[in-house]
Formats: structure tokens, sequence, C-alpha cells
């Protein structure tokens, strides 16, 4: 298995994206419109207006509400012995865990077992495989698999929130 | 007519299930479905769940977001019921409605007054446990239309016929507003059936034609039922009628408030104290992930036993997370110190629960178990079954007089742990090797979570003629009080008699006379009986008159009648009394006068008991 900060890491690179850039990243995008039949019916009717900023907003808040995820990530975490730290990932990691598996679905773009070797035909989109070392000549191209890489072949998100679409979290008071 | 859907409803202390059969597919091919419920799982967010917890929150201002708590059938829902309740009633108790079910079954309080949430200040709006036992009904109910009525009235839940299940250890009163609250729910076609009895049926619908293999005439089922909320026993005997293999349930327990909640409880307790022993101090809300955590370490402690210890993190509060973060390992001798020797301790079937300790001054609530020894409780259960009732099928007993199965069937969120059925089984099994017995055998009960809807959906069809039924009727025997006639002595009240009306075991839809005795009724004022039952008087038959019944009697609300005979002011009328055991499976006593001309219905009189 993949080690868990390189899960993570992948697994939160289209939020990120999202959030900080307005846009899905580029590769994942690609995959979608390449799972997604209704794609085709979009370029006629063009979809409802989608409020992308609070969707992104959304996806933060629900792995702050299961995970803290953004309390772990904002801390400064530099004082803290590994013990201290892995002690708290793990439940971070399993509140973050069952949220992306609830709310979305994560498939590899390649399937075979990494360190398999694989060959990329002609036509695939670069979004989708990222070729690395001695690329030359024409495809197609054969290659031991590294990183099967991620896609999200469903978003399933509970309706925004009529209010409050910038908290990712409220803040919070005991009342005595 | 007979509806097209048969709907088993489990509604638990603690969780809700609802199974559903389609009764109109040929033969009987389909199978019974856990209906999934759909339900506020976060703000905003509605998601089917396999079950709908037993929680009602009664949101305020600052609860919850406009619109928020819409539901698919309902934009503005009075109450937060299920999944989202309990989430949120874990930050703020103060809204929160648990355990409803066991109000309903507390002759201390007032059930069909506004007392929950109990203890919470004046102006928290109040709702009364009938009345939260009835929402949990109406969310199962649209629900179920929503998945499956599409639009006919005729397919709604309201015309279904509904198995609802309640704890074998419900005395009338509880069955009765139980009754009361599927009514007000809008449910017409109900009919009751015990929890345990429902846990037997699920077994016998998972095991198809196999179980006239499994066991045999003279057979004795344990049932050993132990929920979030609530313990539960009750004996099935097999017999046999006309060449045939019959059941019978022949005795159950008394109502006993103790469930998983109080053994996640003990744990968390447990590790509060080692972490306030290092200076620690915990506030409310780390109390409460501290309770969730310890469950969750429990549940992996008690799946895995090569697992020596869990550990149990509460994460900091604020933005502080690492920063804050406890841990506390859960041990293994935690659990089994716990667990096994506090719960279910090796104890001797002569030993006795220990009784509630009468203080002065009692905390009002709910009155939950004084002992928390599951297998002490199980041992008066089963040394109290010394007389079987003259309609019963008979009961093995040992040479100790001890009730001895020679099945046993568990049922219960509490039972899914290997370990504590381990445990019982081998404490039972040591009072059975006592008695000069063998070993029980353990019954391989299918989805504990589900097996109590899924069962009555199963009896629903048995009550169609499409399955076994096991004979049961009344759970206990019922009587009137009756104060003797003698000198009034000031300060020491009359001495009371009991009359029995209602015979355990007495079947549904049946009616008993209680023949040479008749009572005198003044015409237009209402008369008052005092009401009392026994789980473990079994031979009385309708009239008999007993005295000195020492703890075997309790007594419940009054029933009360009014006559009303035109014509007759001021009279005395002259009654005869009449048991019956509906087709529901409540309870109904009539007067009658000697020439049968008028019939009166005694109601349980409720509300006018005082806490």
């Amino acid at each position: 298995m993949t080690p868990f900060f390189t899960r993570l890491t992948f697994a939160f690179r289209t939020f990120c994206a999202i959030l900080f850039r307005d846009r899905i990243p580029d590769d994942v995008a690609a995959a979608l419109v390449a799972v997604r039949p209704s794609a085709q019916q979009a370029q006629t009717s063009p979809p409802p207006a989608v409020n992308t900023e609070a969707t992104a907003t959304q996806i933060l808040a629900v792995l702050q509400r299961d995970g803290r995820l953004i309390d772990f990530l904002m801390e400064d975490i530099t004082p803290y012995a590994d013990a201290q730290i892995g002690v708290a990932v793990r439940n971070v990691h399993a509140g973050c865990r069952q949220t992306l598996q609830r709310y979305l679905t994560l498939a590899p773009v390649l399937h075979g077992e990494e360190g398999a070797h694989v060959t990329i035909e002609a036509g695939r989109d670069p979004a989708t495989v990222k070729l690395i070392g001695n690329v030359a000549g024409q495809p197609p191209f054969s290659g031991v698999l590294r990183h099967r890489g991620w896609l999200v072949s469903r978003i399933e998100l509970p309706a925004l929130p009529r209010t409050g679409q910038f908290v990712v979290a409220p803040a919070e008071v005991e009342v005595a | 007519m007979n509806s097209r859907y048969v709907v088993g409803i489990d509604l638990g202390t603690t969780n809700c299930a609802l199974a559903v059969r389609d009764a109109s597919a040929p033969g009987d091919s389909a199978p019974i479905e856990v209906l999934q419920i759909a339900q506020l799982v976060n703000p905003g967010e509605v998601a089917p769940r396999p079950l709908l917890p037993s929680f009602l929150y009664v949101p305020g201002e600052m609860d919850f977001p406009a619109g928020s708590t819409a539901l698919p059938w309902n934009p503005r829902p009075p109450y937060v019921v299920g999944e989202l309740a309990r989430k949120r009633g874990a930050e703020n108790a103060t809204r929160l409605v648990a355990s409803a079910k066991s109000w309903l079954s507390y002759g201390g309080a007032q059930r069909t007054a506004p007392i929950l949430p109990w203890g919470a200040p004046e102006n928290v709006p109040h709702i009364s446990p009938v009345d939260a036992s009835a929402e949990y009904l109406r969310h199962l109910a649209a629900g179920f239309d929503c998945a499956r009525a599409s639009g006919r009235p005729d397919l709604t839940l309201a015309q279904q016929d509904v198995l609802l299940t309640v704890p074998a250890s419900f005395d009338e009163e509880a069955r009765e507003l139980t009754v009361r609250a599927a009514q007000s729910a809008g449910l017409e076609r109900v009919t009751l059936l015990e929890e345990p009895q429902a846990a037997f049926y699920a077994w016998l619908d998972a095991q198809g034609d196999r179980w006239r293999r499994r066991i045999r005439v003279g057979d004795l089922i344990l049932v050993c039922d132990i929920g979030g909320g609530t313990t539960d026993f009750t004996l099935i005997a097999v017999s046999e009628r006309d060449g045939d293999l019959a059941l019978e349930r022949v005795a159950v327990g008394d109502h006993i408030l103790l469930g998983g909640d109080n053994m996640d409880l003990a744990l968390a307790r447990l590790l509060q104290q080692r972490l306030e022993a290092n200076g620690q101090r915990l506030d409310t809300w780390q109390l409460l992930t501290l309770w969730h955590q310890c469950r969750i370490a429990k549940e992996a402690l008690l799946s895995d036993p090569s697992v020596r210890e869990q550990p149990v993190t509460l994460l900091g509060k604020g933005s502080r997370l690492i920063g804050g973060t406890i841990t506390v390992p859960l041990l293994r001798e935690d659990v089994n110190q716990v667990l096994l020797d506090g719960f279910f301790p090796a104890v001797r079937s002569d030993e006795v629960p220990a009784r509630p300790r009468r203080v002065g001054l009692q905390e009002l609530g709910l009155p939950y178990a004084a002992d928390p020894g599951v297998t002490r409780h199980l041992a008066r259960f089963l040394s109290r079954q010394a007389s079987a009732s003259a309609t019963t099928a008979s009961v093995r007993r040992g040479r100790g007089g001890l009730a001895c199965p020679t099945h046993l069937l568990f049922n219960g969120g509490v039972m899914k742990a290997e370990v504590l059925q381990q445990r019982i089984v081998s404490v039972l099994n040591g009072w059975l090797v006592e008695e000069g017995f063998d070993p029980v055998v353990v019954l391989d009960a299918p989805d504990l979570d589900h097996a109590v809807a899924r069962g009555a959906a199963y009896y629903g069809m048995a009550r169609r003629g499409r399955g076994i039924r096991i004979r049961s009727g009344a759970s206990r025997s019922y009587y009137l009080g009756i104060e003797s006639a003698m000198p009034a002595v000031p300060g020491i009240p009359a001495p009371l008699k009991a009359l029995c009306i209602v015979p355990f075991g007495m079947e549904e839809g049946t009616t008993a006379t209680i023949p040479d005795r008749e009572f005198g009724l003044v015409v237009g004022e209402p008369a008052e009986f005092r009401f009392l039952s026994s789980t473990v008087r079994k031979t009385d038959p309708p009239g008999a008159l007993i005295e000195d019944w020492g703890d075997e009697l309790e007594e419940l609300g009054p029933l009360e009648v009014t006559l009303q005979m035109p014509g007759h002011e001021d009279a005395t009328v002259p009654v005869t009394l009449e048991g019956h055991v509906t087709e529901v499976g409540t309870l109904e006593v009539w007067c009658m006068t000697r020439d049968r001309s008028h019939r009166w219905k005694l109601e349980l009189n409720i509300r006018e008991r005082e806490i």
C-alpha cells in the first residue's frame, strides 16, 4: 500500500486545486470527462451555474467536521514529537478517509500493479498519464507503472447550505 | 382485506428498525427486506441508514441553519429525529430526548404528560414519552411511504399490517401506551409482539424448514436479549400438538434497565479516572468523545482476542489539535474486569441481584437496575420459574428447581461480542451441570441489529397462516385489588387481596369471566380498581383470590370506569367482571350487568399517577 502521506497528498490535490486555483486539476478534469457519459450533453445544454467556491468550501467543511483536517493542516506541528503527531493523525486519517469514501469515489487512472510494465497507446490525453524518465520518439510508449494515479468517479455532496457557505467550521461557544 | 405489505417494526430503546415483506408475491417467494430509513445525518444532509437511532432533538433558534433540517416529506419538521438528533444531542443534552421507551415502561412517571427531555429547563418545549415514540413511528411511516407507497394511499404504512415489537417485560400499561403511540402516528393495523419472540421468529425464518430438525419435543429455549438499554429474558418450550412440533412462550422476565449503554459508560468512567489521576481534567465535550471512543475501542478489543490494548485518543479541543491531544490505552484487562466481571460475573445459580437501596431522598429519573450483573438477573429469572402455568407446556427443571434451557438464542447489539456470549454460555453451563444436565446448544442468530424487525415481519406472515406461530398469550397474570372487609385500624391500610382476572398465557382473542363475584357500582360516578400483575405466579385461575403474595405482585395504575345507565340515577348496579386479551395483544377488563344487557370497559388510568 502507498504510504499514508503520499495517499493524503494525492487525495487532497483535487480540492486544494478547487480552493486555491478555482479549478479542478487538468488530469482529474479530463479523466472525469472521460468517465462521465453526461459530459457530451453538457455541450448542448450548459449545466446550471454551480457555486464552485462554495462547493470547495463545503469539501473542506466536511473534512474538518469529520476529520479535523483543517485544524491539523493549520497547526504548527514543529514543536511536537513524532509519536504525539502520529497518535492524532490516526484519528484525522480515520475521519477524513471515511468522509472521502462517503462523498467521493476515488479510482486509479491505470489499473495495473505499480512496478508492472504498461504500454501507453497513441492518443492518450497527457492529462491522464504523465510520462517521466527518457521520453523520446512516438507512442506507443512502454514503461513501468510508478503511480496509478487517482481520479474522482463520483461526487455526491449534500445540498449546499443556504447560509454560511464560506464557513469551514463554525466557532463553538460553550454556554454554561 | 389483507394488506399488500407485512411490516415489522422494532421500536428500540436506542435504535429503530423496519423490515418489510411483500405478501402479494406468489408463494412465499418474497424475502423479508430491511428498509433503509432516510434521515438527517448532518444539517442539510439526508441519507439512508439501516437503523433509525431513537433520539429526538427539540431544535432551538441557534441549533441548525435555516432550512437545514428539511426532510423529503416535510420542509419544516418540528423535531429532529435519528442520527442528527443523536449527534447534536451529544453536544447539547438539554434538548435531547433519549430512551423514551424506558420512560414508557416506568410507572413512576406521567407518561402521557410532557416530561421529556427529562430535567430540561422550562423554556425548552417538552414532549411526552408517548408522543416521542409516536414521532419515531411517524418518521418510519414517512420513510416507508416515500420508498414503497409510490403515491398510493392503500400502500402507505398506515394501511399495512404492522407488527410492532415491545419488550416481553412490558406490562399492560406500557403495551397500551405503545399502541396509543402507534395510533397517534396514524398506524391503523397494529399488532404487538414481544421482542424475544420476534428474535426467535427471525431464527425460524433464517432456518426455513430445517428448524424442525434442530429442536425436539421437550426442549426449552432461552432467549437472552441485551440491547442498548434493556435486558430481556424469555423461555420458549417445545411441545407436541397433533403430531407436530408446537412452540410456546412459557416465561418472561422482569423489566431490567441495563444494557450496552451502561457498559460503555462504565468503561468511559474508568478511563476518566485514569486520566484524572494523571492530572488531566476533561470537559463535557471530551467526556462525550471519550464515551464514543471507548465504544469503538471496546468493539476492537472484543472482536479480536489477540489485541492486548487499544488506544483511546481525545483530539485537542479548539484549533490546537496535536498539542491538546490526550491518549489513554484501553487494556484487555479493563474490558475483562469491567465488562466480564462487572456485568457478566461468574455467579452461582442461587445468587440474587442486589436490591435497590432505599434512600430517603432519591434522584428522580429512570429506575436503572441497581445490580449490573446480567448473570445474576438471569439466575434469578431461571430460579423463579418454579411454577408452570396450568395451560402451558412443561418446563424442564433440574434437581435444585432451576429452569434448565436446552438451547440459547442471543439477541441485541451487546451480544454481538463473542466474548460476552461465551461468558453467558459458560456460566449457564456451570448451572446446568450442577442440575444434572448437558450444556446448552447455542442457536446461530443472524443479523442481531435487524433480527427483531425481521422476526416481526415473519410473525405477520405467520398470522396469515404462512409460518409457525409461538403460542404465547398474556405475558403476566393480572389481578384486581380488593380491600378486605375488616375493622379499620388507624394508620394501617386495610389488607389487600388480589383477584385474578387474566391468567398467565391467556390467548389473544379470548375472554375469561370471573365467576361468583359481583361488585356494586354506583351509576354516574367513577369507580376505581387497584390493578396488579405478576410475572411469577402462573397457576392462578381467573377468580382466584390471593393474599400474602410477598414480592410476587406489583401494582400498576388503577383501572377506572364510570357507569352511565339511562333511567338509573343514584342506583347501585351489581356487575360481574370479564378479562379479555385482544388480538392486538393488549388487555381489556369489562364490567357487565347481571342480565348481560350492558357492558362497560375499565380504562387504565395512566395519566393520574403522580411521580
